[in-house]
């Protein structure tokens, strides 16, 4: 998985061949007027190995982070596939960007970091579970569940819904 | 001399607000006030708040005092954790340098840096509802 902040794909361009547009899928992050409602869109994702994914902060009025659970983030438990490398974006002020390349099939669980509690969270699925050896499904670490707060387990789309849509978008 | 002390007691009680309010009524407010968005990474002026001040040492609750586009302090405002609202915690004696309060505004916060969970925004108003638009962009 290649791994870069807002900016740095653009200015190092030669890290990775040039992409086609179908190649990186967005991911907004978005908050209303008051702050009092935060989420990313879309909340799920389908797509395929080598695919980059590039997440925007589009809220005026706060900072927002995308980063993977992975106990070596914040000791936070492990959702993503055991060969994937883990992510965090840092904060990103409005405008700002982020963007990883996933190429390890699997499902991988995200959230930000000051609205976790506010259930701000996503997952992407990468890859067909039918095409590959998937240490699959979700929970992966089941003993983590407890470790996230109930809102950002209900939040989670279905892996179902995922594949059978590709893309999930907020209720 | 009791009729003295008494009436300096009250001429002091009656000018330190002012005072208080007086040096914190323009952007930038003097110490212990910092610039929060050099404290953490957030935008420097919120829309619907504005450019926001705050002690670090008064985290996560305040005050926070928050200003227009011109300088001119517009509100003080409280951030008090959902968690914290809980029969064994307080929030007493939280400063209030602002001045006259014209109206209050209470409502819920998902959070941001400096305040990570869900939270109470608590506006204290030092300027009439219509003026809010001053911090509205």
């Amino acid at each position: 998985m290649l791994q870069a902040g807002g900016g740095f794909l653009a200015a190092f361009g030669l890290l990775r061949l040039p992409a086609l547009a179908s190649d990186v899928v967005d991911i907004r992050m978005h908050g209303n007027a008051d702050g009092a409602h935060v989420w990313f869109d879309p909340i799920g994702l389908r797509i395929q190995p080598g695919q980059t994914v590039r997440w925007t902060n589009g809220d005026a009025g706060n900072s927002h982070t995308a980063t993977a659970y992975h106990p070596s983030l914040f000791d936070r438990p492990r959702r993503i596939p055991t060969k994937a490398r883990p992510w965090d974006s840092d904060y990103l002020l409005p405008n700002e960007t982020f963007s990883v390349t996933l190429t390890v099939p699997g499902i991988y669980d995200f959230y930000c970091i000051p609205h976790e509690h506010a259930g701000m969270v996503g997952r992407i699925v990468v890859g067909d579970p039918a095409e590959n050896d998937w240490d699959l499904a979700m929970p992966q670490n089941p003993e983590s569940e407890g470790a996230l707060p109930q809102i950002a387990l209900d939040n989670f789309p279905a892996v179902d819904e995922i594949m059978k849509k590709g893309i999930v978008r907020r209720a | 001399m009791k009729a003295l002390a008494f009436a300096l007691a009250l001429t002091a009680a009656g000018t330190l607000p002012v005072a208080a309010a007086e040096q914190v009524a323009k952007s930038p407010p003097s110490a212990p006030y910092e610039q929060v968005s050099k404290l953490v990474k957030l935008p420097d002026f919120i829309p619907g708040i504005g450019q926001l001040f705050v002690d670090p040492k008064t985290l996560p609750a305040g005050p926070f005092l928050a200003y227009d586009h011109d300088g001119a302090l517009v509100s003080t405002i409280y951030m008090i954790p959902l968690k914290d609202l809980n029969p064994d915690k307080h929030f007493d004696d939280l400063a209030a340098p602002g001045g006259n309060v014209d109206h209050v505004s209470i409502y819920y916060n998902a959070g941001h840096p400096g305040v990570e969970t869900p939270h109470t925004h608590i506006v204290l108003w030092h300027v009439s509802a219509k003026d809010e638009a001053r911090v509205a962009k």
